[in-house]
């Protein structure tokens, strides 16, 4: 990581460590919500 | 078109110039015409990302994608918010340290002048024809679908907004594309209201899922994993979407300066990174919910009598020639057989109406291929039953919906190709010129591009299928190989310009052949892999390079 992003603090969660993983777990979360869906209507 | 409609989309498409013209007053140079003077909040960035992807055709082909193929086209989208992750870690806080205006001035600091002219020229040539199509696309649509002249439609899709993204640059794309975002996304929740609205009683939208599931288009999910094993050429499934689009995603979002000039106007390095991730949080579900409104369409057309094919224009060509009185003959029955489906729903009966239909439409779309029209009517199903079933009024906001999507989109690219005009050509291979002069050649350099398209626009419907099918290849051809000289120029330090150089080249070639091999049926491989393979191709290809060089070098001096 280069020093002007050690710098810059992340919003609301002080590290942006904790948002890459809220996107990721975020897409995981979908991914499993769409198998439901499509086992349930298909 | 009813008066009120007209009314609806001529308001606002002038009120969105008026808006542009309004909020896109900015200082009279390069920083202040290209970055918006980089005093962008997040939230904006947001805006113009999603504003700058989602095209006409995203508003009016995904419904229509979902309607004939079910909603696994969302799979597409899968490796976005991965790429957003690695934009934020990499490449946002190495372009805002540099202080750039493009992408490509960041490979002359890294390599050399020719690496940073190669992908400039790849990026306006690819994007220069490409926005031509984007213009021509929904053009042909709505002049089909409307009667209006297809000349007049192309200037007004994409001539327009020449006029404050000339006058206003950045600034006042970035302001027109938020209010332009906020009337489409009201817009296609209205639509979506209508359809669930217009849905015999008793049937909701829990009712609406169990029908198109039953019908195959809840297929969010799919493996591409058959009894023979993995397909290649399947477009749409997890895995394709994960990691093709992953790389399609990186390329787009990190090395198109049409993406890269959105985020590059950000107040900091931590409003970029809030805006992409923002968009890895919400584009997954948003299209989604444009796909799930093709399958409400698409239920709602098992009630109502669905056209037997829904580009009028192209049945009324087929009315004047040899098959006109087969045709006559055929609507007659397929009136006929759909009057009975609509009555046997539910019944034993139900399935053999249904084959029966199916080959109603078959016939027709073989006698349109034989006269030489499209036989593809995915596109206008979404508008067919705007202009049928809304009411007045909301077709015409629906109409503005789609030139507004459009007008988003083409006015970033033009702004971005302008950028890549006036700094890596213009300043780089000229004598230097005042801030004044740079601001008024930005501006001329706008208006070309935006010319320039609106002419490809009108040479791509001249010239049918072919062009578009070649513009819309043209992109997954050059993307992968674009994106491994960024990987290698943030990843492999040890590799230099004439590596990278040579290695994209050759890359490069055996991309376009491996397009070739795929066409013909040779290679049986979906073009979301040439990503894959043009970036990986390019890290490998280059390191190998390198290595030779070096050892050339040590021999020389030993």
């Amino acid at each position: 990581m280069t020093e002007e992003t050690q710098e810059e603090e992340a919003p609301l969660f002080k590290r942006w460590n904790v948002w890459y993983m809220l996107v990721i777990g975020f897409l995981i979360l979908l991914i499993l919500f769409f198998y439901f869906l499509t086992k349930k209507f298909s | 078109m009813s008066r009120p409609d007209w009314i609806v989309l001529v308001l606002t498409l002038l009120g969105i110039i008026a808006y542009g013209l309004y909020k896109g007053r900015t200082s009279r140079d390069l920083d202040g015409y290209f970055l918006a003077n980089r005093m962008v909040p997040w939230y904006m960035v947001l805006l113009g990302i999603m504003g700058t992807q989602a095209s006409a055709v995203t508003f009016l082909s995904a419904p229509g994608q979902a309607y004939t193929d079910g909603m696994r086209f969302v799979q597409y989208y899968f490796g976005l918010p991965l790429a957003m992750v690695v934009l934020c870690i990499t490449f946002v806080p190495a372009f805002h340290r540099l202080k750039i205006y493009t992408a490509y001035e960041f490979l002359e600091q890294r390599f050399d002048l020719k690496t940073r002219t190669l992908t400039s020229f790849l990026f306006l040539l690819q994007r220069g024809l490409s926005t031509g199509i984007s213009i021509s696309a929904p053009s042909i649509i709505l002049s089909s679908l409307l009667g209006w002249d297809i000349v007049w439609t192309n200037v007004f899709m994409g001539g327009l907004l020449i006029i404050y993204t000339m006058t206003g640059g950045a600034k006042a794309v970035a302001y027109t594309q938020q209010l332009q975002l906020i009337i489409i996304f009201g817009g296609m929740f209205v639509a979506g209201y209508m359809v669930i609205h217009r849905l015999p009683e008793g049937v909701g939208i829990v009712e609406a899922l169990h029908i198109g599931g039953k019908a195959g288009k809840l297929n969010i999910i799919t493996t591409g994993v058959s009894s023979k094993g993995f397909d290649w050429n399947d477009r749409y499934n997890l895995f394709s979407g994960i990691i093709g689009g992953f790389f399609l995603a990186l390329s787009y979002f990190g090395t198109d300066q049409s993406q890269v000039g959105r985020y590059l106007t950000a107040r900091s390095v931590s409003e970029s990174r809030l805006g992409l991730l923002m968009n890895g949080l919400v584009k997954v579900p948003m299209q989604f919910l444009i796909l799930l409104l093709g399958v409400l369409v698409f239920t709602f057309y098992q009630f109502h009598k669905e056209p037997v094919f829904f580009n009028q224009s192209q049945i009324d060509l087929l009315a004047s020639s040899k098959y006109k009185d087969s045709l006559v003959v055929l609507e007659k029955a397929y009136d006929a057989t759909e009057a009975a489906r609509i009555h046997s729903l539910g019944s034993p009966g139900l399935p053999a109406l249904e084959k029966q239909k199916a080959a109603y439409r078959a016939t027709v779309k073989r006698w349109l291929k034989d006269i030489g029209a499209d036989d593809n009517d995915t596109n206008y199903i979404f508008l067919r039953f705007v202009v049928d079933y809304l009411p007045k009024g909301l077709v015409g906001l629906l109409i503005a919906v789609i030139f507004l999507a459009a007008w988003g989109s083409i006015a970033a690219t033009l702004n971005s190709l302008a950028s890549c005009t006036i700094v890596d050509f213009h300043k780089r291979y000229s004598r230097p010129a005042s801030k004044e002069k740079e601001y008024r050649l930005s501006r001329m350099y706008t208006l070309f591009w935006g010319v320039f398209c609106v002419a490809v626009a009108q040479l791509a419907y001249n010239l049918g299928n072919s062009l578009i099918e070649a513009v819309n290849v043209l992109g997954s051809l050059f993307y992968g190989v674009i994106l491994g000289i960024f990987l290698v120029a943030f990843y492999r330090k040890r590799v230099g310009g004439t590596a990278i150089f040579i290695s994209a080249i050759i890359v490069e070639a055996g991309v376009i052949f491996l397009n070739i091999l795929s066409r013909k049926g040779i290679v049986p491989l979906s073009f979301l892999w040439f990503n894959v393979v043009g970036a990986i191709g390019v890290m490998l290809l280059s390191e190998v390079i390198q290595f030779i060089k070096s050892r050339l070098a040590s021999q020389g001096d030993s």
